[in-house]
């Protein structure tokens, strides 16, 4: 799950359960407010209702005489007022709930009591407020509470979502740079324009750690160079000086033979030396891949090279290329190589009078190129190891040092071609080049 | 000709003066980039045979030094730094040609004479051996007129057997030439067997002496 989602999400629910809590908690504290409301208005009225006894005089109310009392009520019973005499001794200062019968009718009601006394007599006073009245207006509070609530969640949530939004950019801008790196050496550390600085941070650790992989690729680079150098200056001066030996009238014939023993042996030596630095120097990317490559063009240009090998061997080499296939960002020198190798093995391994076919085909995913020859074919045990290094198979003539095949496999990697091998020991064997489309 | 050899190896040094002396050059060694300045600040040369690895100077500005010279000296550059960036950057700067190192000497002969003919039109590109012409720069092989037709491999072995002829060449050598710098599995002489048979086939028709002699274990040597 992605940050940003992640944010939004945890901020979404958050609110949410905010809001569920405010829907819980939120009519016992409308009810608890609107009580307090009532209280206060029964209250204020309280000490209208006794200014007003004060001033007119309880007579005014409640006339001389048992049995007098004084009550009023609105129209619809919302509220009442009611005085009347009490025994003495009866103290009462209270709110609470109580149930009257107003003219046949029972109501609820949040009365007030509270006796008094004027001259000696003892009055109760109660005011009474419909509690119907109070639910109602709690409800419609309740009703704008939870729209309001509703409102500023969803509001928020979306502001939260284009804030994350925005300030997860500088993250999503770092994702990208990484995703396009092909290869350590192609990386260019960039400056990151933000505030913050969790992210700046992490750009500059990313932009450190980089450079920290490409001085060791360079300094791998140089390796790679000085051992060359140094393993192929020894070997470039005996085989001078074998040359100057040969070409020596003064050397008797016997060592002749000697020296081209020789001369072997330091081959056999430079082409393992050459074909390990060729296989470092592709893995560490030292070559170009910039050139376009027609798969027609190669394949002719490889069978022009090999046809007198396939003559001199005496097997036919045929090519049945049905479609042809473009190759972007390659290396021709490298393809060919890998193909004429290949080839080789395909001419070398064959019997007299056998075959060697370059079929090309455009495949599902691709193009698809394979080097079928009726040669000696190789055992299925072995398969698995025929692209490991220094694994000798078996090489007719013994000179072979068992790298031609890892520097296939090197160069089709490098060119993300899928390389795959059928063999059917006696029969021959196929080579298949998968090129991925583009 | 006068050449000089920039290289900083002595025993290779060696072998290269040794070899370049039986071909009548005329030949200096520096071995360090200094020497090498001062020796092209001071003497004519006609070729520059330039290792670019040497400890104590840039080879490529060495190449830059030699190139503002006036009379131009042929450049080839030898070196075991095969990257691809060095050569490409050695020729941009003017070098006639690179040789990667390990060479064959017989390879350095054959490239320095192709030098010269492109580059002062010293050399005819036509060689003569017992009545037949091999023209190098049409690839072509005539007997009086008569053109006879060789595949482009047997074309290039006749051309550097006759380049060092009366020098026996071995198959080794011939196989390097033929097939240049392809990194192969291994080297099947008997490609080049193949070859010679088919050179003496067709040009058996217009050669009645032994031209090409087989050197038993060694190799072959062209006579003339």
């Amino acid at each position: 799950m992605r940050l940003q989602s992640k944010l939004t999400l945890f901020s979404a629910l958050s609110k949410i359960i905010l809001f569920l809590l405010l829907v819980v908690l939120l009519p016992p504290l409308i009810h608890r407010v609107a009580l307090h409301n009532t209280d206060q208005r029964l209250l204020e009225q309280k000490e209208q209702v006794l200014r007003m006894v004060e001033e007119q005089g309880i007579e005014n109310f409640i006339l001389e005489g048992d049995n007098s009392a004084y009550g009023s009520y609105n129209l619809l019973k919302e509220e009442f007022i009611s005085m009347e005499k009490v025994a003495p001794g009866l103290e009462v200062d209270s709110i609470g709930n109580s149930l009257r019968k107003v003219e046949g009718e029972v109501v609820d009601y949040r009365v007030l009591s509270l006796t008094f006394q004027i001259a000696d007599q003892t009055y109760l006073l109660e005011i009474g407020r419909s509690i119907a009245t109070i639910r109602e207006s709690i409800d419609i509070l309740q009703q704008y509470a939870l729209i309001f609530l509703v409102v500023v969640v969803v509001l928020t949530a979306f502001v939260d979502l284009a804030f994350t939004k925005i300030l997860l950019r500088p993250l999503l801008l770092i994702i990208r740079r990484l995703q396009r790196i092909g290869h350590p050496s192609t990386f260019q550390p960039t400056k990151l324009a933000s505030t913050t600085t969790d992210f700046v941070y992490l750009n500059d650790t990313i932009n450190n750690m980089m450079g920290q992989v490409q001085a060791a690729f360079l300094k791998e680079k140089e390796f790679i160079g000085n051992v060359s150098h140094e393993l192929l200056t020894p070997v470039s001066i005996l085989q001078n000086r074998m040359e100057n030996l040969l070409a020596d009238p003064d050397t008797p014939e016997h060592l002749l033979i000697k020296l081209v023993d020789n001369q072997r042996t330091l081959h056999r030596l430079k082409s393992i030396i050459q074909a390990l630095l060729l296989i470092s120097r592709i893995e560490n990317e030292q070559y170009l891949k910039n050139e376009e490559v027609e798969i027609k063009m190669l394949v002719g240009e490889v069978v022009e090279e090999i046809r007198d090998r396939a003559e001199a061997r005496e097997v036919a080499l045929e090519m049945d290329l049905s479609d042809d296939w473009t190759l972007v960002q390659a290396n021709e020198s490298l393809l060919f190589t890998m193909l004429f190798n290949v080839v080789n093995n395909a001419i070398k391994y064959n019997r007299p009078g056998g075959k060697v076919i370059l079929t090309g085909r455009l495949a599902k995913k691709g193009y698809e190129l394979c080097v079928t020859d009726t040669g000696v074919g190789i055992a299925a045990a072995q398969l698995p190891h025929i692209f490991s290094r220094f694994k000798r198979l078996h090489a007719p003539d013994g000179e072979s040092h068992g790298l031609g095949l890892p520097i296939v496999q090197t160069i089709a990697q490098f060119h993300r071609i899928k390389l795959s091998v059928t063999s059917e020991p006696g029969e021959g064997t196929t080579f298949c080049f998968r090129f991925p489309n583009t | 000709m006068h050449v000089l050899i920039v290289e900083d190896e002595a025993s290779l040094a060696k072998e290269l003066v040794h070899f370049l002396s039986q071909e009548h050059y005329k030949c200096d060694w520096a071995a360090t980039g200094r020497d090498a300045s001062e020796k092209i600040a001071v003497n004519l040369y006609d070729f520059i045979l330039l290792d670019l690895g040497l400890p104590d100077y840039n080879g490529l500005t060495l190449l830059q030094e030699a190139r503002q010279l006036d009379h131009e000296p042929a450049i080839l550059i030898l070196t075991a730094r095969g990257s691809l960036e060095e050569r490409i950057e050695g020729l941009d700067l003017g070098a006639d040609d690179y040789l990667p190192k390990p060479f064959s000497l017989l390879e350095l002969q054959a490239r320095m004479q192709a030098v010269l003919r492109r580059k002062f039109k010293i050399k005819s590109s036509v060689l003569a051996f017992h009545g037949l012409e091999l023209d190098h720069s049409t690839r072509r092989v005539t007997h009086q007129a008569t053109e006879i037709s060789l595949t482009k491999k047997e074309f290039d072995l006749l051309h550097y057997l006759l380049l060092h002829k009366n020098r026996i060449l071995t198959r080794l050598q011939l196989t390097e030439h033929i097939w240049g710098n392809l990194l192969e599995d291994d080297y099947d002489s008997n490609y080049i067997d193949v070859h010679i048979k088919n050179l003496r086939k067709k040009l058996a028709a217009y050669i009645t002496d032994e031209w090409l002699e087989t050197v038993r274990g060694v190799g072959y040597r062209l006579t003339t």
